[in-house]
């Protein structure tokens, strides 16, 4: 009898300890976060694909129709706006470097690991990198909710 | 502005021989007007017009509407659409032979496949009770891919009743516009069934994809039937310059990416060849590029003025770009509807007026002058 408990106590336990580490796998890795380095380095390939056609390679924009990624002010001040302009597009009158813009971005359907991997991309370039930004986590874009 | 172009294209290093006219954009003296024929469609991809005058229109999101009578209703949502980045609902093309042949067609950005991501797809569909159903897939390009850009896409039957479908590289330049076993980066020919013409260039050759009309192209987002010749005209999107317009050959190579007149968007060369044999020639193309969307050819003689040119849309300048055109190429290009928004679609109605689908602002109709 003795031996039967002990026996189906180890099966209890192996399945536990499996149920346990399967979960706790499926956690780690929906939490998990990128290293900025990583991060910023996927990024780029969102920018090429989503963005320069009209913020351009250096994130220059174009003269009263798009503006500058580089070196904005909003991406210090207005740090959640930012990033749900990415997230959700984003449509009316803004003031970027003291210049006024009144256009529409459409949302471009990203995940939110691929808002956060191309804000850190743009945060880390362009001149954005003397800003000293704190790196956004695909955690903070979550979060974030439609206006 | 003549500088500045003439400035651009020396510094690339290559010469516009094909072009020998100035063609840079001019102003209109006076612009035309427009009114709001339907607002709230945020992006109008594309349009088309039933022989009792209402439209149907897509919504990139998904959504299709119906505008008749100074209503407009949503008639329906796509399904399986891969919105995401260019990608989502595309164009509209009714049956020419509608009612009899009852069938709406429409191209989408699709995730249908076994592949994360999506890629451009063929579908028709009837209206029962003024709402969509009985939706066929009749063709799905593959494999899918994340890629947010190059999905084409227009559509238009031609005189014999042939579909040609456009379809863009899918951001995979080196790989699908050159090789007709892959899709995308073509011209498709289909019948009104989606089923493949024996007599395509490539029916008959080994793994070629048996719908490529022709190859070598980017991203076309642009197709009308030349009222008098007939045949099919496109425009593509080009990379940094070179955007292109080309008339439509049976089997014929377009260039992509081995010949441009472009260069990368981040600045840097990927080919210096302009020309090649076996390649065409553009019949026009642009530089700067303008990102061209939505083609007609004006025939009605509402806008005598632009009677017999081509408009196209401008998604980067956001205005609708007048074409003058001979048989030799662009002799003028006027600025219409100046700074109006992302212009996305344009056609001719059948009640001769012009019609234009604006980001953010919906369907216009542009007014003739008085």
């Amino acid at each position: 009898m003795k031996f039967i408990s002990t026996i189906l106590l180890f099966c209890l336990s192996v399945i536990l300890v499996n149920l346990n580490s399967f979960e706790s796998s499926e956690k780690y890795s929906d939490l998990q976060e990128k290293d900025l380095k990583q991060s910023v380095e996927d990024g780029k390939s969102v920018y090429s694909d989503f963005c320069m056609r009209c913020h351009l390679a250096d994130g220059e924009g174009v003269e009263n129709t798009y503006p500058p990624l580089a070196k904005s002010n909003w991406l210090k001040d207005k740090r959640k706006a930012s990033i749900k302009s990415v997230k959700f597009g984003l449509s009316g009158e803004i003031t970027v470097k003291g210049k006024t813009y009144n256009n529409r971005m459409s949302a471009m359907g990203l995940s939110d690991q691929e808002v956060a991997d191309v804000m850190n991309y743009i945060m880390q370039n362009f001149g954005n990198e003397e800003f000293d930004l704190e790196q956004v986590t695909k955690a903070e874009v979550s979060k974030l909710e439609k206006d | 502005m003549k500088k500045f172009v003439y400035a651009f294209i020396l510094s690339f290093g290559f010469i516009a021989c094909a072009q020998k006219e100035d063609t840079s954009i001019q102003d209109i003296d006076k612009d035309y007007e427009y009114e709001v024929v339907a607002d709230h469609i945020e992006i109008p991809w594309g349009f088309d017009f039933f022989d009792d005058g209402s439209i149907i229109i897509t919504e990139k999101s998904g959504q299709v509407f119906h505008h008749k009578n100074g209503e407009t209703t949503s008639i329906g949502e796509i399904p399986n659409v891969y919105n995401r980045g260019q990608g989502g609902l595309l164009d509209v093309k009714i049956h020419p032979d509608y009612p009899n042949s009852p069938w709406i067609y429409f191209t989408q950005a699709s995730n249908v496949g076994e592949e994360d991501g999506g890629h451009t797809a063929l579908i028709r569909a009837k209206l029962h009770n003024n709402q969509i159903t009985n939706i066929e897939e009749l063709y799905k390009a593959s494999p899918n891919t994340t890629k947010g850009v190059h999905f084409g896409s227009r559509l238009v039957f031609d005189r014999e009743g042939y579909l040609y479908m456009s379809i863009g590289e899918r951001g995979a330049r080196d790989v699908n516009p050159q090789d007709i076993t892959r899709d995308g980066g073509k011209i498709y020919r289909f019948h009104d069934d989606g089923s493949i013409p024996t007599d395509n260039p490539f029916y008959n050759e080994g793994d070629a994809k048996k719908a490529v009309y022709s190859y070598g192209h980017r991203n076309p987002q642009g197709m009308d039937l030349h009222p008098e010749t007939g045949e099919v005209w496109i425009h593509e999107h080009g990379p940094r310059g070179g955007d292109e317009i080309n008339i439509i050959k049976k089997g014929a190579n377009y260039g992509w990416p081995v010949i441009s007149y472009g260069i990368n968007y981040d600045g840097t060369e990927f080919t210096d060849e302009t020309s090649k044999p076996g390649m065409e020639q553009p019949f026009y193309y642009w530089v700067p590029s303008i990102a061209p969307s939505g083609m007609t050819f004006v025939t009605s003689d509402q806008y005598p003025d632009l009677k017999g040119g081509i408009l196209t849309g401008s998604l980067k300048f956001q205005y609708l770009e007048y074409l003058s055109v001979d048989e030799n190429g662009v002799t003028k290009r006027v600025k219409l509807l100046d700074q109006i928004g992302r212009v996305r679609s344009v056609k001719q109605g059948k009640d001769g007026f012009i019609y234009v689908g604006v980001e953010g602002v919906g369907l216009v109709k542009m007014l003739p002058k008085s």
